[in-house]
């Protein structure tokens, strides 16, 4: 689904991300994990297609398809979802205009039917159970005003409307409270199908019970040092990342 | 700097006709005060922006009686409690006041002589300015809504001011509204108009302790349209006024509210102005606040493209012993051109210690982060920009409290900002 090749990429002439290799298949679960500034986010607005950031080398092929070579937009309406650590406010504009009619840029694009105000009722109402949003939400202007975890829940909810082959989370359980967590969590495992594909990028292993990694990573320095099966996310809660370094500058983390 | 030439005839022309019956005395005192005055220049500080010579050059003559379709201008919830002015002239046949409650005066000027004493008795503490003394002068009719003790009006009312212009004419509209104390009321004024004329509004509102007044101005004058309103709000003892005017027409409008709260009172002056072509909106607005714990917001908007210009003056006075205010103001501008322009100043004067006031000004074009975040939905670039525009001015319109009238701005909106074709009118 996704494969990404020695990706090097800076920020106003700031190398951040140093040569990044991830193969991503349908069906797999992946999280990053690793200390702050590592270039976590980076990778994903990167990967979405953030205009501020500079790719400098690498490729990256996204369903066969050389990614660098499609706008933002078009990446979200080829499947690609990067669900953010920080979501923006977009005052004037209602939750659910803008899902009505991100809605329909994708099935535009993908030959499938428009849904009318009317259906999009329907449709929007089986979704916000999904996410356990009250309806109260859809009618107020997109973000403005919600919480950190309320962002959240939309970004999940849009997920949900968009319903991604890739979708990149970007530390979705900051600012959750601990039923939202099990609950979005539970939304995103319903979410995920055999032909789907999960990047959950996170500081902790409690999502990760929920939402069960095949692999998890851990980034630093803008280099992928180990990786491993979802048992290390509790060996880094244990153990804390210097040993991850510390061996991979030895040359043995691998 | 340009400098008017002496003795434009635009003052003398206008003052040379026949003194409307009745306000003898307001009127005298206005003609006393224009009595050898000119129109101001860009060379006096609050018209440095704005230059008047256009408007000079026109000779305007007296507004004849005429009639309009307004099937156009008619909204459901406000179809039995509207008074409809033609040419600055009431239009008994368009108008309709069948729903209006028992015990609400809601009039022409005309026939409302018991608003004699009243009117001109908003003063706020500034002497007129030189376009209010002109309605003063020459106002024909206008509305007159007295609002009695405790009432709460369930329907809006609806002034509509139609303005028909087969040569160029100059029109003073004049409304003097009352709410007495613990009434409330909504008001939607709209200025609609066809032709090349001048419309100088001036509003009095007078809104009495613990009272509640909305007070929704449109206005969508024609292109060639001048229209420079004065509104003027005495706002009482923990009465609370708040106001929104938005500005789509006009080659030229200049706006002048004037606030004044009295102790714990509370007041809103929000605007937008879309702006584009050779357009030009100016906002002159004076928040007063007179006495103790009174609580102000402004939060003024314009989204400017072409050549056109926008300008805001914001002044914030806190008299002394007015503690315990709390003012904010925000002046946020939207650059959709190279060539438009934008001109904003906030202007405080606080004269007491313990105040809270805040004010901010931006100008500049949409956020790219914001673009992104909606691109990263799927919206290509232009369709995110058009809803971003949108937006923008569509959150002045959220708190518009009557549906038609906040479904047609936002359909006005979108058209403007070519956000029509997104269908996101929810
Ligand atoms: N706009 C920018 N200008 C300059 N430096 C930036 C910019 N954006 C990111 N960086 C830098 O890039 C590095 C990587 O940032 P990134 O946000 O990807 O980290 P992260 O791994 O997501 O961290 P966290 O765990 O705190 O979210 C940081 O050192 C950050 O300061
Ligand atoms: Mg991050």
């Amino acid at each position: 689904m996704l494969s990404i090749k020695n990706l090097t990429a800076s920020i106003n002439g700031t190398p951040v991300l140093k040569g990044i290799d991830l193969d991503i298949k349908a069906g797999e679960i992946h999280a990053i994990m690793g200390p702050n500034g590592s270039g976590k986010s980076t990778l994903g607005k990167v990967l979405a297609g953030h205009p501020a950031y500079e790719v400098t080398g690498g490729e990256v092929l996204f369903e066969g398809r050389d990614l660098f070579r499609m706008a933002a937009d078009e990446r979200a309406r080829a499947g690609l979802f990067m669900g953010f650590q920080h979501p923006i406010e977009v005052p004037g504009v209602s939750n659910a205009s803008f899902l009505r009619l991100a809605y329909n840029k994708k099935a535009e694009a993908e030959g499938r039917d428009e849904l009318d105000p009317l259906e999009f009722d329907d449709f929007i109402h089986e979704k916000i159970k999904l996410v356990a949003m009250r309806e109260e939400f859809l009618d107020r202007s997109l973000n403005e005003g919600f919480s950190g975890g309320e962002k959240k829940r939309n970004e999940i909810l849009q997920m949900a409307v968009l319903e991604p082959k890739l979708a990149i989370l970007d530390e979705l359980d900051s600012g959750l409270d601990i039923d939202a967590l099990r609950v979005l969590g539970d939304a995103v495992n319903r979410l995920q199908r055999a032909d789907r594909a999960l990047l959950i990028i996170t500081h902790f292993p409690r999502i990760l019970e929920t939402i069960q990694p095949d692999y998890v990573h851990v980034l630093s320095g803008g280099r992928i040092l180990k990786s491993a099966g979802k048992e290390l996310a509790l060996e880094l809660e244990e153990r804390g990342y210097d040993w991850v370094l510390e061996a991979s500058a030895a040359g043995g983390a691998r | 700097m340009t400098t008017m030439a002496a003795g434009s005839n635009l003052l003398v022309d206008l003052l040379s006709g026949p003194r409307p019956a009745e306000w003898d005395s307001l009127r005298e005192a206005a003609e006393l005060r224009l009595a050898g005055r000119d129109l101001p220049t860009t060379q006096e500080e609050a018209w440095k922006y704005t230059d008047l010579k256009a408007l000079a050059a026109i000779s305007f003559g007296p507004a004849p009686q005429a009639t309009v379709d307004i099937s156009a201008y008619l909204l459901p919830e406000m179809v039995g409690t509207r008074q409809v002015f033609v040419n600055g002239h009431h239009a008994p046949h368009a108008s309709c006041a069948s729903a209006v409650p028992a015990g609400v005066r809601f009039l022409p000027l005309s026939t409302a002589s018991e608003a004699c004493h009243a009117l001109g008795t908003v003063k706020n503490g500034v002497t007129p300015e030189l376009f209010e003394d002109l309605n003063s002068a020459r106002f024909e009719d206008g509305a007159v809504i007295l609002v009695p003790k405790n009432l709460k009006v369930a329907l809006p009312l609806h002034l509509l001011f139609l303005t028909k212009a087969d040569a160029p004419i100059a029109v003073f509209p004049r409304v003097l509204v009352v709410l007495e104390p613990g009434a409330e009321l909504e008001l939607v004024e709209e200025h609609h108009g066809e032709g090349t004329y001048l419309s100088c509004p001036v509003v009095e509102v007078r809104v009495g302790e613990g009272a509640i007044l909305r007070h929704e101005r449109v206005q969508r004058e024609a292109p060639e349209a001048f229209h420079i309103g004065t509104l003027k709000a005495e706002v009482a003892r923990h009465a609370q006024y708040h106001s929104r005017t938005l500005s789509f027409g006009a080659r030229f409008s200049r706006q002048h509210p004037w606030v004044r709260l009295a102790e714990g009172a509370e007041g809103t002056l929000d605007g937008l102005a879309l702006l584009d072509g050779q357009q030009v909106a100016d906002t002159h607005s004076f928040m007063h606040h007179a006495e103790p714990n009174a609580l102000s917001h402004q939060l003024h908007k314009c989204i400017v493209d072409g050549k056109a210009r926008a300008i805001f003056n914001g002044q914030v006075r806190v008299a002394p012993g007015a503690q315990g205010t709390d003012a904010k103001q925000q002046s946020r501008n939207l650059l959709l051109s190279e060539t438009a322009r934008v001109d904003t100043k906030p202007q405080l004067e606080i004269y007491a210690d313990d105040v809270k006031c805040s004010h901010g000004a931006a100008v500049g074009q949409l956020d790219p982060e914001e673009l992104f975040y909606l691109e990263s939905r799927g919206l290509n670039a232009d369709d995110a920009r058009n809803l971003l525009t949108y937006g923008f001015a569509a959150d002045v319109l959220q708190r518009v409290p009557v549906a038609s009238v906040r479904r047609a701005l936002r359909q006005l909106v979108m058209a403007r900002t070519q956000a029509a074709s997104l269908g996101v009118l929810a």
